[in-house]
């Protein structure tokens, strides 16, 4: 617990404290549209998060791939489906959501209480500033990079070069298949 | 193994994390628009994403920001897909609503 409050702690209580907000909004309003400018908000916080805590590239890819491309899909899906509002919610009628309700009070006590009580060992503690890789081949040669962004570039590209390119695969597979499912069938347009 | 990430201690982090799934996993549960739906499942993969940036400025290892990323790719593919197949049930159904969705019964 740290003794005065700093600036860093100030901005983490308040981009939280949006966060967990606009995050409820999305689940309870009626209207899916405000459901997704809730959910845009929270994300934009969430990467506020993300440069409190000096992961500056994460925070730039949160705002730049969530808030700039998922979300501008969701919002057109929204729009071509012209979706009406749900009726009430109706959360204490129905037993089914009632037991909903517990089974997430649950999930979350659970989470809560595990992270309260975890104190591992590993690593460490050393703050990230740079990043080395050592080429094994024998010689001491390899590469070290300064900076997060640089850090994580040099990670992706070094040590999980494999799984990228499997990435790079499903990415192409998602375009061909989502192109696929969502084409109008000819047979039986008639 | 440092418990101030910035000032903050680790275990707020791993609590914002815990709301934002527990918020998502109530969207999945309490909603019938299959939109909102998918929109609480991002939400619950927002709140993984925390975790593994939070872990990784902990410990001070750089791999799990490197997951995040792919995470993000795969989340993004995951709405290409989702959205594509809700699109297509709308086009069939003329609805969204899980509850009204049942091609599967007979």
């Amino acid at each position: 617990m740290p003794e005065e409050l700093q600036p860093q702690s100030i901005l983490f209580f308040i981009l939280s404290g949006v966060c967990i907000g606009s995050s409820l909004a999305v689940v309870l309003h009626k209207n899916p549209v405000i459901s997704a400018v809730s959910l845009v908000l929270s994300f934009f916080s969430l990467a506020g998060i993300y440069a409190v805590m000096n992961a500056i590239f994460i925070a730039t890819m949160q705002v730049i791939v969530y808030t700039g491309a998922i979300m501008v899909l969701v919002i057109f899906v929204i729009m071509l489906l012209s979706l009406r509002e749900e009726t009430n919610l109706e959360i204490w009628r129905n037993p089914v959501k009632q037991i909903a309700i517990v089974f997430v009070v649950c999930i979350f006590g659970g989470i809560l209480v595990a992270s309260m009580n975890f104190n591992p060992e590993i690593g460490n503690g050393d703050p990230i500033e740079s990043y080395k890789f050592l080429i094994q081949n024998g010689q001491n040669s390899g590469v070290e990079v300064k900076g997060n962004t640089a850090s994580v570039g040099a990670s992706t590209f070094l040590q999980y070069l494999l799984p990228f390119e499997l990435v790079s695969i499903l990415l192409t597979v998602a375009v061909i298949g989502a192109v696929v499912i969502a084409k109008r069938d000819k047979l039986n347009q008639s | 193994m440092n418990t101030l990430i910035s000032g903050v201690p680790l275990t707020y982090y791993l609590s914002l994390a815990a709301a934002m799934f527990a918020i998502g996993v109530l969207g999945v549960l309490l909603r019938r628009n299959a939109v909102v739906i998918f929109m609480s499942v991002e939400l619950m993969l927002n709140a993984v994403n925390l975790v593994f940036i939070a872990f990784s400025k902990s410990m001070g290892i750089i791999g799990g920001e490197v997951i995040v990323f792919f995470v993000m790719a795969i989340a993004a593919a995951e709405a290409a897909v989702g959205l594509a197949i809700l699109v297509a049930i709308h086009r069939h159904k003329k609805t969204v609503f899980v509850d009204e969705i049942n091609l599967l019964k007979w």
